[in-house]
């Protein structure tokens, strides 16, 4: 697979740390990451770079990363670039406020390389 | 009413019918922004699919019903194994022998609990335990507990609140988590006035221990 731009968006540099290895485990070797410890920097970033992927946490101060999606995509600053988002809630409730905000798919913490390898990978095929 | 019809459906569903209900939006076919109505007759789809359920039964206004699964022990040991394992790639085990000398510095993290139920989730162990288990988490090595090692332990205390509460399904709908705080020094204690339950359990991780303590202060 070619270059993949990818923003990871969460407050926990260790969390930023695990979901950028747990891509290149998943065998994307030509990962370009952008870091981005909350949803307001996240935004800023998009503004001047585009990317390929993004992941983004959920439970996060200020601006959590519901209302992250619902800013990318009402402003549409990542037009047809998938989004996940990477949770510890488990419940539907959750994951129908993430789909209505505008991402397409989920992973839940804990997670291994292989769960992101299956979520992240047919997003990337498909976009 | 609408939320109400989605939180129906959502619980009869159930946290396995999840994968397959996205599955269907990786289809580049599918456009944004996807309206609540769209989604709501979707997961009924889905809810229809999966069975004669009775989705007026299973709306949850009180979680006594589940009070045993709440309370089951094993369901804390499972998802401590379940973070540890995937997450640091270790194997840590429950520990019932006893008390052994604690270090006299610690770290403790603290996850809350909201909704149906109210309380806390939290971690606390030694700083020698602390600086392993974030090496084991992100390849590096601590001399001592900075920022990296209490946004790790952070981490750890939000994903193991996050997979006890998964266990069980009314629980995983109708309870959320709070963002981590983070406690270091020597000589402190954690005081809860009279929690309706608690679970305490102690985990070995090779030569160190570790404590993790689920409080319940309210149960509706």
């Amino acid at each position: 697979m070619s270059e993949v731009r990818t923003l990871i968006v969460d407050d926990s540099s260790v969390m930023r740390k695990i979901v950028e290895r747990s891509l290149r485990q998943a065998g994307l070797d030509e990962l370009v990451v952008y870091e981005a410890s909350s949803g307001s920097e996240g935004l800023a970033l998009l503004k001047v770079q585009q990317v390929d992927l993004i992941l983004t946490d959920i439970n996060m101060p200020a601006m959590d990363g519901l209302e992250f999606i619902r800013l990318v995509r009402a402003q549409n600053l990542a037009p047809g670039i998938p989004v996940v988002m990477i949770t510890t809630e488990s419940s539907m409730e959750y994951v129908q406020q993430a789909i209505v905000a505008g991402a397409q798919s989920y992973i839940r913490k804990p997670f291994t390389a292989e769960q992101v390898k299956e979520r992240v990978l047919p997003l990337l095929h498909a976009a | 009413m609408l939320l109400n019809g989605v939180r129906k459906a959502a619980i009869a569903v159930g946290s396995g019918k999840i994968d397959a209900f996205l599955a269907k939006r990786t289809s580049p076919a599918y456009a944004y922004p996807h309206t609540d109505e769209e989604i709501t007759l979707q997961v009924y789809a889905e809810a229809d699919g999966a069975g004669d359920m009775d989705l007026e039964s299973t709306m949850k206004c009180s979680l006594r019903e589940s009070v045993h699964l709440i309370f089951d022990p094993r369901n804390l040991d499972v998802s401590v194994e379940e973070v540890f394992r995937l997450m640091l790639g270790v194997n840590c085990r429950r520990y019932t022998g006893p008390a052994e000398a604690a270090e006299a510095e610690s770290v403790t993290a603290v996850v809350g609990f909201g909704g149906l139920l109210g309380g806390a989730c939290v971690f606390r162990s030694g700083i020698s335990a602390a600086k392993k288990i974030v090496a084991h988490m992100t390849g590096m090595e601590f001399e001592e507990v900075d920022d990296t090692v209490k946004d790790g332990i952070g981490e750890i205390c939000n994903m193991l609140a996050g997979a006890w509460k998964s266990k069980v399904p009314d629980l995983a709908a109708n309870c959320c988590l709070s963002i981590p705080a983070v406690i270091t020094g020597r000589d402190y204690t954690i005081h809860v006035q009279a929690p309706e339950f608690k679970l305490h359990h102690t985990f070995k991780l090779d030569d160190t221990s570790f404590e993790v303590t689920i409080i319940c202060d309210s149960l509706q």
